[in-house]
This record gives structure tokens, C-alpha cells and sequence, in this order.
């Protein structure tokens, strides 16, 4: 069930907006508009997010990330366009009822942890409590509950300055949880933090996710990051949404030059999964074992193999057991089933840098090996399009600029 | 270039503001009277001491034990140099001017931080403000809010305010924008956003703004002494327009140790009530470690305990310390008298002795010392009673000329002044004016003048050196009186030439030795005479101080030895130079302010006759004045309003004795006959009674009732009648307006009262109107009325106003009796009566009474004699 909706969001600061989303509409540039003295911050962003899944929006400073962060829980108003939330549109509201889903169903985590230097940590978790009107010691019952969520248990009295980067980016988590929110906004949640912690703090936002089952839409300019947390990605580039897809997508199918070029420097073993290369289990009947018996049954392939994983194991732990076995290493479901296998030869290709594809290509994706909880790429048909206008555009000079660069 | 009339502009927006906005200039006035009011009631209730304890403990509080020595011995010094009073005065000015500075500008602050075109609107409108010379706005501030405190703390407002607005707007725009973010993506209220996040976070640039802004408002404390507003301003003034080094030293150190509290005190006030300032406090406490000691500081609430323990012992102690010492007495009544002087020595020693004698009789006299624009300023808007200093027909001729209208001249105490120029007698040579002339380089090519507005400076420029051929030799410096003779007093000591223009009597001429330069062409003119002016309306409220005014005059060697006498009293104690120079002449006093002294007591003192009256003016003025008179003469009596019909039936009874309000032989004849047997006739008191119709004297072409007929369409066809029982009301319908043929104009029947609204109403307006009414009656003397002429004699005879008592009355009070056998008055004598007792309002005869008794010495000896 999609939750938040966004469909064919503007955003566009200067004057006479209105005509400038009609230009956009009819094909103008985002450079023509600059000249105009019009920033197009976010152009004809459509995407759809489902109950539970983190989606990550990733893109360099400048691409319109933040802006269209701001735009779905009403900081920003879109120029045009329509942000439908448990199908509410929140562009209708009035400030009052704007204000009114903010403070129960919406929060918001900050890059600079935004902390309220003048009130103590407690204080800090308990805020969104206070403006709905929680009584004092509720709130402080709830703010404690997601002051430990978030592990700062017995720091409530501390004041904010007082504590590390991470520790306070905890605060701000503690103070976006405390309110029970349904869906959470992260921008660039991590960014300031160092990578050890940051690489705790997505460790313990994926943890919790795993029990609270929010619906996150989270900011990066961090590819790594996007691909870890993401369940779903999209990339923007000088406020477009270029592509819309699994983590797996973006790096097997990367829809242009610039997401290539972008997905170039990922660890692919660490993001890649077991699932995302694996064969079927018939590929690998009649072949050989180590000791020339030939592998005729499903069972003979699981006692052979030199491991079972699962498919969401990343591709860097089949190195080790692929290494020891000409056999490939048998991929099984929760249940113990047997559902793929990874030949080596399998293992090695994936490693290599996938060409980026033609437009045919991309909707021709087919429902693969997708995981088990995600949903099909080719569900937001609009995204797509937006995409692939975008690939036939400029694809061919942004591609030397990035290139050169 | 056309020239554009800003001045005049300027000027006519003053006007219009004073003729329409008064009422909001009054209002802010009074608000702010009250509030500096209270705080200088709380400030100067306690012994000096005592306060300065309280202030020691806020110190410690705020900043630490040293800080509380110091500031005890900061306002001890101020107590020991004789400044407690006018740095609490300046304390409460600035409080005062910071409060209403805060009110103001925080909000526009906030305001102009989140509007940007709030914001570019106010920025020229704070640099106006800030730069705008002082003077500028303060004489025009007097015209809207009259001398005294408030024109000094509406110009401290004035220059102290911008720097509140900068700051506030700064801190909230200086408030981190992801913070206001954080506060709106979790759905506050932009006004609570305001008031938990962005005022706290901005409250330490705010505090700092506050902080300036009572800097600044210290810095115009001096400015505000000039226009009245007392305290160490006043001291300041004082010392600069008299070169007194040693005052204006102490009175300056007082705002220096003041400043300095203030400012420590605020800094430090930014770490208790701002959140952060609570917590860098706390760090640095504890990172002090071993010197704890010295650093500790009280809890808030032992602190505010230790305040309000100190504050009830001081206000203990006042209370028991000083009882009953101002019990006013005799005939000021404690009513105060508000007198103003230049800073001269002549002005001041008179000022001072009308001060000492005013309060020998009983009135409550303020003196204050102002520039002379502010004085003649001050005094024409009223706030100035009285001042005895005042130099015609020369040189205050410019003041005198724009005020006129708004002064009462009580004619001048003094003539033998003279104006000249002077030199140093060590200068040789010169003597006359003439001398001055190929002396130029000598004197430097320059004669050292005065305020370039006063008379003086004029008559040199356009006369004195054209007639001594002096033109191109000697130039006129523009200065100041002050700066004159700290010019002389520079010259002297170095044995220089040097010429100034100066005035006598003036104590130069007893400090320095100088020669006046004769003027044998005689270009000066004849001397001024010292006059004592009122503002306009003295003389009526306060008859018996202007009728002293009027006759005060002094000689060359009463004023010289007064001055003396004030000189070696020293600063600070001039009252006691006067009482020490009227204990040298005896007599003075009842001279110069001559009481009326008590009365004798009548022969029947004691007696309580009750007095009957009917609420008619002449009846209420008549019996209050009896009253006033019996009491004055020992009797106790009662005072009885009643209708006419009680009125008779209770003299027949003898319930009431006496009424004095009987119109006979016509108007209550039914009465009379009635009951004459048991009443006896004391006479007629007065006997220009008569009825009649009245219109405003601006109706023209209307002086007789048949006048009226021909005009009856100006008035509506309408006449405003009275109560419709009297025996007027019931003339006018039955043969008056018959015997005219205007029975068909209609004869409102309302009150007395009723008829005297609507007549108010219609001369306001300045609309026709016609009247039933009678004489005697005030409203002929508070209106110009025409009353119409009756050729057929309609209204029938005069009646005359008659004493009428119970029979027994003779014999129980024959004292009275005789006194009241005799009484006779005057026409011109009850109206004023009327009019006094009326103007005092209803409730507050007496108070009438006694002004009009205190206007017409010797009218109880005339009225009651005793031997």
C-alpha cells in the first residue's frame, strides 16, 4: 500500500513561478530559466513510497533533494503539483491543519541535528509531545522510551552541547520517534557525522526500522549510505528525478551516464546480494562435484555446495566458499528451500562496471530476482518516463562533464 | 532652488497637533507622571542607606561580593556628597524611559525581523532618531507635554530606543534558521516558535540592546535637567550655568557610579534570565574550583528575601521617622505653586524667598531652575506658576513677544537694572565706549556675548557698535551666559583683556572687579525692570499670591543683601539664607506676603443655626458664603437644601432659621403671605433682580421680545425653558409671550440644568438660541448674553432678594441677626461668586467660597464686624 504519494511536484524560487512551471512544461531548460533570474529547484518529481520501506533520495548539493524533502510535509508549498499522504492532500491544507500533521504524523530529522541548545536532551526528545499538547508527564515517560530506542539512556539531564555528534543526531532520532510519527524525513540525517558513526547510526536505524515499520523518505549525497538503507532509491541531478529503483537497479541498470558514472566508486560486493546474480537451481544439475559425482538432484546440490546462504547475503561472503569449490555456492529461502545458485563465473561478472543501458532496456527490466518484500521496478511508470526523457536529453554532453571532471 | 518650507511645515504640524491631538498628549502625560511617580516613590521612601543595601544585594546576586562592596560604597559616596535625591530622581527617569523603550521595541523588533519591509521602514525612522539633535524636539515636546519629567523621559525614549530595535531584530534574525525549522516541521505555531525558541535564543543580543539603551539613557539625563526634568540633570545645569566646577564634578560623578551599576547590573542580569546565561554561568562556577568563596552568590529567592527584609525595615523606619511634619496650615492649604527661574543670581534669591514665604503661609511652593526658552515656554503652557525673573521690556523681549497672550504681567519688583559692556578694571584706559574704539587688537578684535536669542546681544549688534563707530573693529562672539563668564573668568586669571556683555545687577561685579563701560550716547537704552509674570489664569486661582506678586518690590540694597545671604548659605542651602535675611529684617514677611491672619470670634460663637437653601446659584453661593463667614467667626452652623414649599413651611416651624434666597415681593408672595406671622424680614440683600429671555450676544439684530418675534425662524421657533412649576415659566406662557404674539413658539420644559447644558452646547457651537432666565445669574458672567429688553413690562415688577427667618431667630442668634440686617451685595459681586463657586463644581462650594473670600480681603470683617 503506497502511503506518500508525489505527483509532478514543482518547485521554483523567484518570480512568476507559475510561468516558469508552464515553461518548464513546455520544454524549457533549467539554464534557460537562470538566465530569467528563476531557480527550477524541483522539476516534475513523481514517486510513490510504501508503508514500512525506507526510500532514499540521493543526489549532489544543488539536485533539489532537500528542497523536495521540504516540500512533502509542507515547509516548502510546490509550485505545482500535488503531495497526497494516506491519501490527503496536503497542498490543500490550511496552516492550521498543516501544522496538525505535522506534529502527529510527520517528523523530521536535521542535518545539523537542529537541537534546541536552550532545553536539556529530555526536553529536546519531549518537544514534539509538547507542541501536541502531551501532558508533562506522558511526555516525559514517552521522550525517556525513545531517548533508550535511540541508546541514550541516562543522558537525559545532559544539555546538548555537552554531547557528541552522534550522540545528538541520537537526540534529534529520540525527538523525530517520540511523537509516533508514521512517516519520518532524514535529511542528510548522516552527513555530518564521521564514518564510523554514521556506519552505527544506519546500523541502528536499520534495527529499529526492523520493529517500528516506519515510512521513511531519507536525503543523501552518500551512494554507500543510499544503497545500505534504501529499499527503494531515487537519484536526482539539477532537479530531476533521473531513476527510480531498487539499490540493485541503480547498479546493474544504472538508466544514464551520470547514474554510471555515479555508482562507479560503490563497493559492488557489499551492495550486491546473493539473490540480485543468482541462477536457477537447473543450471547447475549434471555438472560435476569436487569428486567428478555428477549433481543430478536438488539435495546432491545442497550437500556439494561449499555454502547455503540466503539472498540477501552480500556478494563479498560468497568469495570465500566460491574460492573453495568449483561447485557453486547454493542459495536457500527462510524456509531452507533451495531457490538459486551462484556459479563463480557468475560471481567474478558482476564485479565488472555494467554498461549503462538504452531506454528499451530499462522498461524492459524484467520482475527478476528481486527481493521477496520489494515491489516490481516498473511500478511507478511516471518516474520512469521522467528518467528516460531525461536520458535522451543530455545524456551525451553530461556524460563528458562528468567524464572530464 | 525653490525653496521648500519644511520649517513652516514643521511648525504647522506642531500647531495642529497641539489644537487636536492634546488629548493623547494629555493622556501620555499623565501615564507617564504616574509611573515616574511610583517608581520615585519607591526609590526615594527609604534612608539612603537602607537603599543602598537593597541595590548592594542585587549585586551580589548578579555578580559576586565585590561587586556588592562596591556598589555599597558608590551610593554611599553619592549620599555623602549631598546627590541621594537627584540620582534617585535620575534613577527613576531612566527606569521609567527603559521601561516604555522595552514595551516598544522589543515587539518592533520582532516585528522588523520577520518583515523585511517593517524592517526598511523603520531603520531611517531609528537613525531620525538617534541623530536628531535633543534640543530640536525638546522645546516643541514642552508645548505637548508640558515642563518637568515627562518632556525629559519622552526625549530619552527618543534617543535611547533605537538600539533596542537593532538588537532585538538582530538576535531573532541571528537565531539559527534549522532551529525555526526543527520548530515548524514538528507543527508549532509560528507564536509559540517566537516565545520558546526564537526570543530565548535572541534574549543575550536583546539584553545587550537593553544594556545600550540605558547607557544612552543616562547620557540624556543632563539634556532632560534643562526642561525641568530635576535630578542630577537639574544638578549638571545648575553647575554649568553658574561655572560651578565643584558641583558639576560631584553631579557628574553621581550618573558615573549610577552608569556603571546600571551596566554591570544588566550584563550581568542577561545570565539569570536568559537560559544559556544560566548555563555559562553554572560552567564557569564550576570550573572556578578553590576560590568558590569569593564567588559565591546568593540563591534568587535568598536574595529577593534579603531585598524585601531590607526594603520593609527601610519602610519601617519612614514610617515612624517622619509623621505629621507637613501638616499644611493656613492659607495655602498645602496647594502648591509651581515658580520657575533662569539660573541668575537675582532670579534665584527672589525665587527662593517666595519659596521660604509661600510656605510660611501654608502653601506648598516647587522651584525650579530652567533655560530661559524652557521657562517662557513651560509658563505659557501652564506648568509654570510663577517667576520673578523675567527682564522687560528689552531682554526677554522675544519671549515676552510669543507669549504674551498666554502670561499675566504683575509689573516689574525691580528697575534699577542696566545693560553694558564690561572689561576688567585692571584694563586701563577704558571707561566709556568710546575708549573701546583702535583698542581692537587689544581685545582680541571681539566682544564676548551672550545667547544669540537674547536682547542684549541684539542691541550691541544693531545699535551700540554702529553708534560708537565699532562695526569693523570688534566682532560680537556668539556664546552662552556660562560660557561668557567662564571666558571672563579665564581672561582674569591670565590678566588679559577682554570685553563682554553683561547686565546688572549680576554677582560678576561682586566676584570680579570690572568696569561697566558708560554709555554716553545712551544706545542701551533705559534699563529693564525685573518683572514677575503669572501664566494666564493665576490671578483668578490663586487671587491673594497675585496680589502679592503684584505689590512685591525690593530695592538695589535688599536684593544685594539677600543675594548675600544666599551666597554664604552655600549651594544646596538657599532657603537657609533666606530665613537667615528675613530674621535680619524683621517684618518682611507680613510686607511682602501680608496674611490675613485669623479671625476673631463672634459674640455667639459656638451657635448652630440651620441654614436653609433652595438649589438655586444664588442661593447656594449666598448661604456657602454665610457658612464660610459664621464658621470663620466661631458658629457651627447647618447647611439644610431644600425645595422651595419645605423650605417655607420649615422656617414657619422653626426647623429651619434663616434662608437667604427669598424673592419677594412677587415670586414666592404665596409663601409669604402664607406665613408671615410666624417669619420676620431681614431685608433685601439685593434688588437687581429680574426675569427675562437671553440670547448670546453674537445673535445680532436681537435686543428686544419684539426683536425675538421677528427672528423666530433662527431659533427653531424654540425657546428653552426651565422646571415648569416656577412662577417664571408660568409668567412667560400666561402674559409675556402672549402680549408679544409668540404663542406659537414652543417653550421647552425642562430643568435649570437641562437649559444651561443646551445653552453651553449652542454657544459652542455658536448656533442662535434663546433662554428663559434670570439675574442674577452666573451664566452672565461665564457668557456674553443679551438679555431682551421687555418695553411692556410683562415680566412684571423686580423682585429683590430678601433674608428671611423664623420670628424667634432675632432673639436666639442676635449677632447674626444684626450682621445679616446689614449685609448687601453687589452684582458684579455674586456673579464672581457664582462663577467661583461654580468652577469649583458641585460638592466643592466651600473650596469656591474660600478662593472668592481669599479674592476680596477684609469681606468677613465687612460682612460679620466684631469690635
Amino acid at each position: 500500500m503506497s502511503r506518500l504519494q508525489a505527483e509532478h511536484l514543482y518547485k521554483v524560487f523567484g518570480r512568476r513561478p507559475d510561468d516558469a512551471v508552464r515553461k518548464l512544461e513546455n520544454g524549457a531548460t533549467r539554464d534557460e530559466l537562470r538566465a530569467e533570474g528563476t531557480t527550477a529547484a524541483v522539476i516534475d518529481a513523481s514517486f510513490t513510497v510504501d508503508e514500512g520501506q525506507i526510500f532514499v533520495v540521493m543526489g549532489l548539493s544543488g539536485s533539489g533533494k532537500s528542497t523536495l524533502l521540504r516540500m512533502l510535509n509542507g515547509l516548502l508549498e510546490p509550485t505545482a503539483g500535488s503531495v497526497r499522504f494516506d491519501g490527503q492532500d496536503l497542498t490543500t491544507l490550511s496552516p492550521k491543519e498543516l501544522r496538525r500533521v505535522r506534529s502527529q504524523k510527520i517528523s523530521m530529522v536535521f542535518q545539523h541535528f537542529a537541537l534546541f541548545p536552550h532545553r536539556s536532551v529530555l526536553e529536546n526528545a519531549a518537544y514534539g509531545l509538547e507542541v501536541q499538547g502531551v501532558p508533562k508527564a506522558e511526555r516525559q515517560k514517552r521522550a525517556h522510551e525513545a531517548l533508550e530506542l535511540a541508546g541514550l539512556k541516562g543522558w537525559e539531564k545532559s544539555w546538548p552541547d555537552e554531547l557528541s555528534g552522534g550522540m545528538q543526531q541520537r537526540v534529534g532520532l529520540a525527538r523525530a520517534l517520540a511523537t509516533d510519527a508514521d512517516l519520518l524525513l532524514m535529511d542528510e540525517s548522516f552527513s555530518a557525522l564521521d564514518p564510523l558513526i554514521r556506519r552505527d547510526m544506519q546500523d541502528q536505524l536499520l534495527e529499529l526500522q526492523k520493529t517500528l515499520k516506519k515510512t521513511i523518505v531519507f536525503i543523501t549525497h552518500d551512494l554507500n549510505e543510499a544503497m545500505r538503507l534504501g529499499d527503494r532509491i531515487a537519484v536526482m541531478r539539477d532537479g530531476r528525478i533521473v531513476q527510480n529503483g531498487s539499490a540493485e537497479d541503480i547498479l546493474v541498470r544504472p538508466s544514464n551516464d551520470y547514474v554510471a558514472s555515479f555508482i562507479q566508486d560503490v563497493d559492488r560486493t557489499r551492495v550486491l546480494t546473493a539473490g540480485a546474480i543468482m541462477t536457477d537451481v537447473a543450471s547447475v544439475l549434471g555438472s560435476k562435484d569436487a569428486d567428478g559425482t555428477e549433481i543430478s538432484t536438488a539435495e546432491q546440490f545442497r550437500a556439494a555446495a561449499p555454502a547455503t546462504v540466503t539472498k540477501d547475503t552480500p556478494l563479498v561472503d560468497l568469495f570465500a566458499p566460491c574460492s573453495a569449490s568449483a561447485v557453486p555456492v547454493a542459495v536457500a529461502d527462510a524456509a531452507g528451500e533451495l531457490i538459486g545458485a551462484v556459479p563463480a563465473q557468475k560471481l567474478l561478472a558482476a564485479l565488472g562496471e555494467p554498461e549503462p543501458q538504452a531506454q528499451d532496456a530499462v522498461a524492459a527490466v524484467p520482475a527478476q530476482p528481486a527481493p521477496e518484500d520489494k515491489k516490481p521496478v516498473a511500478t511507478d511508470e511516471a518516474a520512469e518516463d521522467a528518467a528516460s526523457e531525461d536520458t535522451d536529453g543530455k545524456d551525451a554532453d553530461e556524460s563528458k562533464v562528468i567524464a572530464g571532471a | 532652488m525653490p525653496r521648500i518650507e519644511i520649517g513652516t511645515w514643521a511648525a504647522a504640524a506642531v500647531k495642529w497637533l497641539q489644537s487636536n491631538v492634546d488629548w493623547l498628549f494629555g493622556f501620555i502625560t499623565h501615564v507617564l507622571n504616574a509611573v515616574y511617580g511610583f517608581f520615585h516613590m519607591v526609590l526615594a521612601a527609604p534612608e539612603p542607606l537602607f537603599l543602598a543595601g537593597i541595590l548592594a544585594v542585587l549585586a551580589w546576586w548578579l555578580r559576586g561580593f565585590l561587586a556588592a562592596a562596591l556598589t555599597f560604597l558608590g551610593f554611599a559616596l553619592i549620599d555623602s556628597i549631598e546627590q541621594w535625591d537627584t540620582t534617585m530622581e535620575s534613577l527613576s527617569l531612566v527606569l521609567v524611559a527603559c521601561l516604555v523603550i522595552v514595551v516598544i521595541s522589543v515587539p518592533l523588533g520582532i516585528w522588523a525581523a520577520r518583515n523585511r519591509a517593517v524592517s526598511g521602514a523603520v531603520r531611517p525612522v531609528l537613525d531620525l532618531m538617534q541623530t536628531m539633535p535633543a534640543m530640536v524636539y525638546l522645546i516643541p515636546g514642552i508645548l505637548f507635554f508640558g515642563l518637568g519629567v515627562v518632556p525629559g523621559i519622552v526625549a530619552t525614549i527618543v534617543f535611547a530606543m533605537p538600539p533596542a530595535v537593532r538588537m532585538t531584530e538582530l538576535g531573532i534574525r541571528q537565531v539559527d534558521a534549522e532551529l525555526v525549522e526543527a520548530a515548524d516541521a514538528f507543527g508549532t505555531h509560528p507564536r509559540r516558535t517566537l516565545f520558546r525558541v526564537q526570543i530565548p535564543l535572541a534574549l543575550p543580543t536583546i539584553m545587550a540592546g537593553i544594556n545600550q539603551v540605558i547607557m544612552l539613557a543616562l547620557s540624556m539625563v543632563v539634556i532632560a535637567g534643562m526642561v525641568g526634568g530635576g535630578g542630577l540633570g537639574s544638578s549638571v545645569y545648575d553647575a554649568i550655568s553658574s561655572v560651578d566646577v565643584g558641583l558639576g564634578t560631584e553631579a557628574g560623578l553621581a550618573v558615573v557610579i549610577l552608569a556603571m551599576y546600571l551596566d554591570r547590573m544588566t550584563g550581568a542580569l542577561n545570565q539569570r534570565v536568559s537560559p544559556l546565561g544560566r548555563r555559562a554561568l553554572a560552567k564557569a562556577q564550576a570550573a572556578l574550583g578553590g576560590l568558590k568563596f569569593l564567588q559565591w552568590r546568593p540563591a534568587t529567592s535568598l536574595a529577593m528575601t534579603g531585598v524585601v527584609v531590607l526594603a520593609l525595615a527601610a519602610g519601617g523606619m519612614n514610617a515612624f521617622g517622619s509623621k505629621g511634619s507637613d501638616a499644611a496650615a493656613g492659607i495655602g492649604d498645602g496647594r502648591q505653586i509651581n515658580l520657575g527661574y533662569v539660573n541668575w543670581d537675582e532670579g534665584k534669591a527672589t525665587t527662593y524667598l517666595w519659596k521660604e514665604l509661600l510656605e510660611q503661609r501654608g502653601f506648598k511652593p516647587k522651584a525650579q531652575a530652567l533655560e530661559a526658552g524652557a521657562l517662557y515656554t513651560g509658563q505659557a503652557q501652564g506648568d509654570i506658576d510663577v517667576q520673578t525673573n523675567s527682564w522687560l521690556p528689552v531682554t526677554h523681549e522675544s519671549y515676552w513677544k510669543k507669549y504674551k497672550d498666554k502670561l499675566e504681567d504683575y509689573g516689574a519688583w525691580y528697575d534699577k537694572t542696566s545693560l553694558e559692556i564690561a572689561v576688567p578694571s585692571y584694563v586701563k584706559g577704558v571707561k566709556t565706549l568710546d575708549d573701546l574704539k583702535g583698542k581692537g587688537k587689544e581685545f582680541g578684535g571681539k566682544i564676548v556675548g551672550i545667547e544669540p536669542g537674547a536682547g542684549e546681544m541684539k542691541i550691541v549688534k544693531d545699535k551700540v557698535l554702529k553708534d560708537y563707530g565699532l562695526d569693523g573693529e570688534y566682532k560680537l562672539q556668539q556664546s552662552s551666559t556660562s560660557s561668557m563668564l567662564a571666558e571672563l573668568d579665564r581672561s582674569i586669571k591670565a590678566k588679559k583683556p577682554v570685553a563682554v556683555t553683561l547686565w546688572s545687577p549680576h554677582w560678576a561685579y561682586s566676584k570680579h572687579k570690572l568696569t561697566k563701560l558708560k554709555d554716553p550716547k545712551g544706545s542701551f537704552g533705559s534699563g529693564d525692570g525685573i518683572h514677575a509674570l503669572g501664566r494666564k489664569g493665576f490671578a483668578k486661582d490663586e487671587p491673594q499670591v497675585a496680589s502679592w506678586m503684584k505689590n512685591f518690590h525690593l530695592d538695589e540694597k535688599q536684593l544685594t543683601s539677600l543675594e548675600a545671604a544666599i551666597q554664604d548659605a552655600g549651594k544646596g542651602h538657599e532657603q537657609d539664607g533666606v530665613r537667615a535675611w528675613l530674621k535680619k529684617n524683621p517684618g518682611m514677611a507680613d510686607k511682602l506676603a501680608p496674611a490675613a491672619g485669623s479671625y476673631a470670634k463672634g459674640k455667639d460663637a459656638g451657635a448652630a443655626p440651620n441654614i436653609g437653601y433652595p438649589s438655586w446659584d444664588e442661593g447656594i453661593a449666598t448661604s456657602f458664603l454665610w457658612k464660610y463667614v459664621l464658621e470663620q467667626r466661631g458658629y457651627k452652623p447647618k447647611m439644610r437644601n431644600l425645595d422651595v414649599g419645605p423650605m417655607w413651611t420649615g422656617l414657619s416651624t422653626g426647623q429651619v432659621d434663616v434662608e437667604m434666597d427669598a424673592w419677594l415681593p412677587v415670586a414666592q408672595k404665596q409663601y409669604w403671605d402664607k406665613y408671615k406671622k410666624d417669619l420676620v424680614d431681614l431685608g433685601a440683600w439685593y434688588d437687581k433682580t429680574s426675569l427675562e429671555i437671553a440670547v448670546p450676544s453674537y445673535v445680532k439684530g436681537v435686543k428686544t421680545m419684539d426683536d425675538l418675534r421677528k427672528h423666530k425662524d433662527e431659533f427653531k421657533g424654540k425657546i428653552i425653558g426651565i422646571e415648569p412649576g416656577t412662577g417664571e415659566m408660568k409668567r412667560l406662557k400666561s402674559k409675556v409671550l402672549p402680549a408679544y404674539g409668540l404663542q406659537n413658539m414652543k417653550v421647552t420644559e425642562a430643568g435649570t440644568s437641562a437649559m444651561l447644558a443646551e445653552l453651553e452646547r449652542a454657544i459652542g457651537k455658536k448656533e442662535p438660541i434663546a433662554v428663559v432666565l434670570w439675574s442674577p445669574h452666573w451664566a452672565y458672567d461665564k457668557y456674553p448674553l443679551t438679555k431682551l429688553k421687555d418695553p411692556k413690562g410683562t415680566w412684571g415688577a423686580n423682585n429683590q432678594i430678601k433674608t428671611v427667618a423664623n420670628k424667634s431667630f432675632p432673639k436666639k442668634y442676635g449677632e447674626f441677626n444684626d450682621w445679616l440686617k446689614n449685609w448687601h451685595m453687589k452684582p458684579d459681586e455674586l456673579a464672581s461668586l457664582e462663577a467661583a463657586i461654580n468652577e469649583a463644581g458641585t460638592g466643592h462650594e466651600e473650596e469656591g467660597v474660600k478662593k472668592w473670600v481669599d479674592a476680596h480681603p477684609g469681606i468677613v470683617d465687612e460682612m460679620a464686624p466684631v469690635k
